[in-house]
């Protein structure tokens, strides 16, 4: 297997009149960590979530691990076992306690019997250091707290691939920290991610590739040093202008 | 797709369950169903052991008998009578039915059995004692009577407004009440009411002299409508036909049933004489009520879930079927499944099964609606958490999404099964002995319309209470 593990040609999208997604080819590496940066409305988020088919693609193929996702004949309900993905507002399941979200995939799917689900379950919460929340119920935790937890039930599947949509974009500042901690764990780790985000922090410290997208197109992409210390496009570098200055 | 199929194959399970749960007696060809009215007393009407009798009634029995058949009679309203007879769903009427040429267009008719004439009541303090003294006043009828027709031919000539009563009772009653000044009725049924209790005078001679017959579907029952007439002639030459009208309008008869009355004025009267039916009433309602329940819950899950799964075609089966059965009237509903159903198929629909039909369909729309509601105002991200995880479509739904939104819609569905409760009570236009119809009956016979609806009231409420209590019980044990 090459080392490959997305592989994006010519992506576009449309809601009816509306173009988002104009052509994008996009590739990940495995082991390899990657940024989306752009303003919003560039196709980010929307280039993300076609690549777990959360959103169907209008045109061109998302191969992951060799596997066509684009294709109708895939079984995507098998192909995003291996893919993980943690949402903007968490998404944790409302009628279930902590535990309960983490074990329930896993389960459900016959990945793991219950009482292996409950050990790892807890050892995952343990690694986001919420050990103790086992048995609470979602709406009883703060959002850097649920965040972690979504972050831990997608991880209970054992995926090889985690996608992050603006995972920090709802929480209060002083949650944001304990969620990238566990994202730069993640990424030491060696997981393949792909990481939606304004925290350009983030994107300097942990990132492989800046990938900076506008209007649908990726304009620029690079090592962090090459697109924040010197970018091309003149679109990268006043988007870059406002938000460091911010 | 597959899941599609699914659906569409518990669909057509649960109606055909429905149609086959109460499979209908088979009648031996020596029984005939007959249909007849509710209250058109001294021809039909239920007496204080809420049997059937009156002449029609009598009549009917004896020439059975004189002839060697069967006879299964169903009191359902001269209404539901006519259209129950043109569809097939039963083989003959009798019902103080006046032979017009009209009426020879769709039924077949008996030698007539009796002679009536058209007279008009009015309240005895009132000053009205013609025709002519009309203008400007309204007139009340029974629907499909032939004094209806008769107070509308003449309604322009006289310039009165005509009120339209689906039974003798609360046309009466409107004429009691002074709402209407007058009312049309044949003189045999009108005089014998007087007689028995109701505070009305007759001012004007019979008019439209016009026969009575017993009456099958146009072309139709040949050979019952044969025996119907030779028993009849029978009859009439052996005296049992002058015994059966003199038991019925002698005075002897009617001063008997006066005195009767008088002695059950209270509610707890009328309560301790009708105990018994009231209490099938009761039962029948309790029944039609959850089974109803059940089938409309199914069936609105089933169409609520079509509506939300991801795919147009299933969508728009949901869409359409809440579209038809919320915005169809129920008694329209009712009306059409039990008549019209079976002369579309020619098969015969139990009342009983008809009712559960209409509510299933009927309330089930309302449950899908609020079920797919329910569902959709489950936030979308819980889905699509779910979907993310590699969870099915099926197992995200069941595991996530109704659960969450069965709490939503728990208020929605409690107030369902109470709206259901009361419309079984629209069901008594098809003739099944609910509560309502067993009150109308009552009525028709003790005339204590005012105490009789009083008692019903109560007990719906009663009903409601207890049901509302139960399932606020259901609610907590599945909250907790």
């Amino acid at each position: 297997m090459s080392d490959l593990k997305v592989d994006v040609t010519n992506l576009q999208k449309s809601y009816g009149e509306n173009h988002v997604l104009k052509g994008i080819d996009f590739k990940v590496k495995n082991n390899e960590v990657v940024v989306l940066i752009g303003p919003s409305g560039s196709g980010k988020s929307t280039l993300l979530r076609c690549l777990n088919r959360l959103e169907e693609p209008t045109s061109g193929s998302i191969v992951i691990d060799g596997q066509d996702i684009s294709s109708k004949g895939t079984n995507i309900d098998k192909a995003r076992e291996n893919i993980g993905m943690v949402f903007q507002h968490f998404n944790l399941f409302n009628n279930l306690t902590v535990g309960e979200n983490i074990m329930l995939a896993p389960v459900e799917l016959g990945k793991l019997d219950k009482d292996e689900a409950k050990y790892v379950s807890e050892n995952l919460l343990e690694t986001v250091g919420l050990a103790d929340k086992f048995d609470a119920m979602p709406n009883s935790l703060s959002g850097g707290q649920k965040q972690r937890v979504a972050i831990a039930r997608a991880l209970a599947m054992k995926p090889d691939i985690m996608l992050f949509d603006e995972p920090t974009s709802a929480l209060d500042p002083e949650m944001v920290g304990d969620v990238l901690e566990v994202m730069k764990e993640l990424a030491k780790d060696g997981m393949t991610m792909v990481v939606v985000t304004h925290e350009m922090g983030f994107a300097k410290e942990v990132a492989d590739r800046v990938v900076f997208m506008a209007d649908g197109h990726v304009l620029e992409e690079g090592s962090p040093k090459e697109i924040f210390d010197n970018p091309q496009n003149e679109r990268t570098q006043s988007f870059l202008e406002k938000v460091i200055n911010v | 797709m597959k899941k599609i199929i699914a659906y569409i194959t518990i669909i057509t399970s649960l109606v055909s369950v429905l149609l086959i749960s109460r499979p209908q007696k088979v009648l031996a060809k020596d029984t005939y169903n007959i249909a007849t009215d509710v209250t058109f007393p001294p021809f039909v009407y239920a007496n204080d052991k809420n049997e059937y009798v009156g002449i029609d009634i009598d009549l009917m029995n004896e020439i059975a008998k004189e002839e060697g058949f069967k006879v299964n009679i169903k009191p359902i309203g001269f209404n539901a009578a006519l259209q129950s007879v043109t569809s097939g769903q039963v083989d003959g009427m009798i019902a103080g039915m006046t032979i017009t040429d009209e009426r020879k267009q769709k039924f077949d008719f008996s030698s007539p059995y009796y002679s009536s004439g058209i007279v008009m009541a009015v309240s005895p303090k009132s000053n009205i004692d013609s025709l002519k003294d009309l203008r400007g006043k309204k007139v009340a009828v029974k629907t499909g009577t032939s004094g209806a027709d008769y107070a509308n031919s003449i309604k322009d000539k006289y310039g009165f407004k005509v009120v339209t009563f689906d039974d003798s009772d609360n046309m009466y009653n409107d004429v009691e009440n002074h709402n209407s000044d007058a009312c049309f009725e044949d003189d045999a049924v009108m005089n014998y009411g007087i007689k028995t209790g109701l505070d009305l005078k007759v001012v004007t001679k019979p008019v439209n002299n016009a026969n009575y017959g017993f009456a099958v579907k146009k072309g139709e029952n040949q050979e019952l409508l044969h025996k119907f007439n030779k028993g009849l002639a029978k009859l009439k030459a052996n005296g049992k036909y002058q015994q059966i009208i003199d038991k019925y309008t002698g005075a002897k008869a009617t001063s008997r049933k006066l005195a009767a009355q008088k002695n059950n004025h209270t509610i707890l009267g009328i309560i301790k004489e009708n105990k018994g039916a009231i209490l099938t009433g009761v039962i029948e309602t309790i029944k039609l009520t959850v089974v109803s329940i059940i089938f409309a819950t199914i069936f609105g899950i089933v169409i609520g879930l079509l509506g939300v799964i991801p795919n147009k075609i299933s969508q728009a089966i949901s869409v359409f079927v809440i579209y038809v059965f919320r915005g169809l009237p129920l008694l329209v509903l009712a009306l059409f499944i039990y008549n019209g159903i079976p002369s579309l198929t020619g098969t015969k629909i139990p009342a009983f099964v008809a009712g559960v039909i209409t509510l299933a369909l009927n309330e089930g729309a309302y449950i899908a609606a609020f079920v797919k509601g329910g569902i959709e105002a489950v936030d979308k991200g819980q889905m699509e958490a779910a979907r993310s995880l590699g969870l099915p479509f099926s197992k995200s739904m069941i595991k996530i999404i109704l659960p969450q939104g069965m709490k939503i819609m728990i208020p929605s569905f409690i107030n369902q099964f109470i709206i259901t409760l009361k419309d079984t009570s629209i069901l008594s236009i098809i003739g099944i002995l609910e509560l309502t119809q067993t009150g109308k009956i009552i009525i028709a016979r003790n005339l204590e319309g005012f105490r009789m609806w009083a008692i019903v009231a109560v007990i719906y409420l009663a009903l409601i209470t207890i049901l509302t209590l139960l399932s606020k019980w259901i609610e907590r044990r599945i909250k907790a």
